[in-house]
């Protein structure tokens, strides 16, 4: 199969995808106990300000009416608006995007580049105290929850040694000139970046050991130091280009993970992101928001496994050659 | 509205202050009705409850408002730095009975179960202390409260002695009470709660309260339950008991809500399902009063009546707490009611100063986004946390004594009408200061009252249809005097005609008010201002979305310190 085929193919499967998503979307907040307007509605209105609140907000139309809008709107990528709120869902993830996109891209390059260099470190100083020190503290942080390794650096941190700023990501007003911003910014993300850092890291450099501990195991690695190759040579352009497929899917198949996982690290941090947005969402059952935060994560997950499939096809052509068979 | 018979919740509350070294209400506090004294104030938004406390400790805030896990107080307590203020809130907490079927549609039942109930252990096993025990139906902080009613305080023997002469005896077979309307065992019950992961302390409140009916020999058992699924098992009116919190205000109208009969309806808010001609009659007089006098006659007699009937077990409300760095800042009022730190105490928005020198900045906690700067939209309280210190109202409340006192209406009546012949509606005279300034310096008069409420009306804006729905028209004799003409006879009509106001200059062209969004767009003729703008002691300068909101002095503020 040729690779624009593979990839034609690849797109249609990620917008049938899509498609089925958008409609468990619309379904599954309808099918959840409970009367959404119960949670925007003031003990105090009436029977009329009740039914006028479920006019304004479609809910009075018959369910097939209200999907046939949903998918309408959604084409227009018009979300609707939030119940609570009142407020253009669209708008209100366009405020949280940018810094989520920031926080994430942050935690996750600094994350993917220390654990696979962690991890290549270790592999080749095998059995050595630097490789079960990075191994053990790996699985520690690996092990243990989340939010308390975040709470106990927010304490250190903030409290006992107060050095790092403990919420938002700017100082309350922030300080004047763009350079001065830019420092306070980038202050303000030690701290969540940081702890995301040092809890992910483990994994990474885990899965990235054990894949080069068994490249080096393989002949052609013996051939390399057999020719006189520099170790660094070796590990660089023969252990470790051998497992770069498996990473850059790994690393592809984590993306989507920067918007669903934030909902933590948010919240524990006041970091203004959609992570918290669509946990607020769901609690207060405010089905537009949490449909449109489910429909970006999901574009986010269907767009990154078709990047991937993308990327794996052109570094191991074997990929698009197994799906049609040999061309 | 006077505060009387107010001694027992003053003496709790002084005795909780002495034991714990907090500032209430009662004790003296020197205010003003000028301001503001600060020239800014900064509200950082910071969510998570352990970020909140680090950065009242560190002084990164210097008011830390709405405290309520005891872990928390016990640790701003542990900062010399700190002040706590403690007063009683309009909150509810209550256990609530369907009196439907049987057998709970039977008053003894439900006496002997209030008579289980050991509030002040509750409190202090719960909640380490930090909640005030109440049996009542109108908080203790309303004017309307009555302290003289049927009680049923903790005592096992006593709802034994009440079931055992009513003919509940107990069956020697299962060891369950029989019920005398049938001879047969009584059914077993169960108490709603959700569940311990969204409520731990509701749902182990179910436990304490089944296992104290079950000393009784009344089978009871506590069922935590998704809180969805649970709402929708009141409004079908398919449940037993359930335990749940309102949040109430200084007006006893939501006694009518909560317990007419005509409430009892799918998804109504008589929950309980009592149906009582004697109370019906009480609760619409209190409701149609036409002055204060035979709203609080009609009230005194609604809580009397429910508190014998019990279709609520009342048992706790939960005191507002607030910590100040005194260190930094001084002049905080405390107020029941409101709290030292709620917008709704205006007082100290007005009086709150540096410890030294003048003006400053002060930092002011917000627990979460505001989202939504819209009168017309705005729902949650940290929404009006700002938006409340926008605007002014045409009265207040004297943190004293709980009255009403004039503010922006020097003075005001309350008289009747006849909108059709026959019939009796209620005409409210607002009598304006003079000199009172919007924020981008147009005078406020009497023009704004009738454009705010025709605009609201007409628009049908659900927040404030029950308050504007009934107003047949506003008048406007001249600039200062507005009269409001409602449809029905009512005194809480007064109340209906006090709205945050709206400058009809910007919201005249708002098609849609739902999407509109004055704090995002500059003002049409004024540098610096939003759309966002009133008559109030601040003004919008700053929303940074999930960060932070600053507010800056009114220079033309109308009660400016002298």
């Amino acid at each position: 199969m040729g690779f624009s085929r593979y990839v034609l193919r690849r797109l249609g499967y990620a917008v049938i995808v899509l498609f089925v998503i958008m409609t468990f979307n619309f379904a599954i907040f309808r099918l959840m106990p409970g009367d959404a307007t119960k949670m925007i509605i003031d003990p105090m209105f009436t029977p009329e300000a009740i039914a006028e609140l479920k006019r304004q907000f479609g809910l009075d139309d018959p369910p097939i009416v209200q999907y046939l809008k949903y998918v309408g709107n959604l084409l227009k990528f018009d979300l609707g608006l939030s119940f609570s709120t009142r407020r253009p869902v669209v708008n209100e993830l366009k405020e949280r995007l940018p810094n989520t996109a920031v926080l994430f891209l942050t935690s996750f390059i600094f994350t993917t580049i220390i654990g696979i260099s962690v991890g290549v470190y270790t592999a080749s100083k095998r059995g050595t105290f630097g490789d079960n020190f990075v191994t053990g503290a790996g699985l520690f942080t690996y092990a243990v929850p989340t939010f308390w390794i975040q709470l106990l650096l927010l304490m250190l941190f903030g409290y006992y040694i107060p050095i790092l700023p403990i919420h938002g990501t700017m100082s309350a007003p922030p300080p004047d000139g763009f350079l001065l911003q830019a420092l306070d910014r980038i202050h303000h993300l030690i701290l969540p970046a940081g702890s995301n850092v040092i809890v992910a890291f483990g994994s990474w450099a885990l899965y990235t050991r054990n894949t080069m501990l068994e490249a080096l195991g393989q002949d052609y690695i013996l051939t390399a130091r057999a020719k006189g190759l520099p170790e660094t040579t070796v590990l660089r352009h023969h252990a470790l280009r051998s497992v770069l497929p498996p990473i850059i899917t790994l690393i592809f198949g984590a993306l989507p993970g920067m918007v669903s996982g934030a909902v933590i690290t948010e919240t524990i941090f006041s970091w203004h992101g959609v992570g918290k947005y669509l946990m607020d969402a769901v609690m207060q059952q405010d089905y537009p928001a949490a449909q449109g935060a489910f429909y970006l994560i999901a574009l986010a997950v269907v767009i990154c496994n078709l990047a991937a499939d993308i990327v794996y096809g052109i570094v191991d052509p074997r990929i698009r050659v197994g799906e049609g068979g040999a061309k | 509205m006077k505060l009387r018979r107010f001694l027992l919740p003053v003496a709790i509350c002084l005795i909780l202050a002495m034991t714990c070294g907090i500032v209430t209400a009662q004790q003296k506090v020197k205010w003003e009705p000028y301001g503001p004294q600060v020239d800014q104030i900064i509200m950082p938004i910071i969510k998570d409850s352990e970020a909140q406390l680090i950065a009242f400790n560190r002084g990164d805030v210097d008011v830390l408002p709405g405290l309520t896990r005891p872990a928390d107080i016990n640790k701003i307590k542990a900062n010399p730095n700190a002040e706590l203020t403690m007063n009683y809130g309009f909150h509810m907490f209550y256990l609530c009975y369907n009196m439907r079927r049987g057998p709970l549609d039977a008053d003894v039942l439900r006496q002997a179960i209030a008579h289980v109930i050991d509030r002040d252990n509750i409190i202090q096993t719960l909640f380490e202390g930090y909640m005030l025990p109440m049996a009542t139906f109108v908080p203790p902080s309303s004017g309307f409260y009555k302290e003289d009613i049927p009680r049923f305080p903790y005592n096992p023997e006593e709802a034994k002695k009440l079931l055992d002469k009513a003919g509940y005896t107990v069956d020697p077979a299962t060891g369950i009470r029989i019920d005398p309307a049938t001879g047969k065992p009584l059914r077993k019950m169960t108490i709603f709660t959700p569940t311990y992961e969204v409520a731990p302390t509701s749902a182990e409140l179910g436990k304490i309260i089944a296992e104290a009916c079950q000393a009784i020999n009344l089978p009871i058992e506590p069922e935590p339950m998704d809180f969805p699924v649970m709402l929708d098992k009141l409004d079908m009116a398919e449940f037993d008991m359930y335990m749940l919190a309102w949040g109430l205000s200084r007006i006893p109208t939501s006694l009518h809500s909560f317990f007419h009969s005509s409430n009892d309806v799918e998804a109504g808010y008589n929950r309980p399902g009592i149906r009582d001609a004697e109370l019906d009659k009480v609760l619409e007089a209190l409701y149609y009063a036409p002055s204060e006098e035979v709203a609080k006659k009609a009230a005194d007699e609604a809580q009397v009546i429910l508190a014998r009937r019990q279709p609520y077990t009342v048992l706790y409300s939960r005191p507002y707490m607030d910590a100040f760095r005194k260190d930094k800042f001084t002049g905080y009022v405390p107020m029941h009611g409101y709290g030292a730190a709620n917008y709704q105490n205006k007082w100290t928005t007005l009086n709150v100063k540096p410890v030294r020198g003048k003006g400053g900045t002060i930092r002011w906690l917000l627990p979460e986004e505001p989202k939504v700067l819209n009168p017309c939209t705005s729902s949650s309280a940290y929404e009006w946390e700002v938006l409340g210190r926008l605007y002014d109202n045409l009265m207040e409340v004297n943190p004293e004594t709980m009255e009403d006192m004039p503010w922006m209406a020097k003075s005001w009546e309350v008289g009747t009408w006849e909108p059709e012949p026959g019939k009796k509606g209620t005409v409210v005279t607002w009598h304006l200061e003079k000199g009172i300034k919007w924020q981008d310096t147009t005078p406020f008069t009497s023009k704004d009252i009738k454009f705010t409420i025709e605009y609201l009306r007409d628009n049908k804006v659900p927040r404030y249809l029950s308050s504007v729905n009934e107003v047949v028209k506003v008048e406007t004799p001249d600039e200062y005097t507005a009269k409001v003409y409602f449809s029905t006879e009512s005194y809480w009509h007064l109340y209906h005609a006090d709205l945050s106001f709206l400058p009809e200059w910007i919201w005249k062209d708002v098609k849609d008010y739902k999407t509109f969004e004055p704090w995002l767009e500059s003002h049409p003729t004024v540098p610096g201002l939003t759309k966002a703008i009133g008559q109030g002691p601040f003004i919008l300068d700053q929303y940074k979305v999930g960060e932070y909101v600053r507010l800056k002095k009114n220079p033309i503020y109308w009660r400016l310190s002298k």
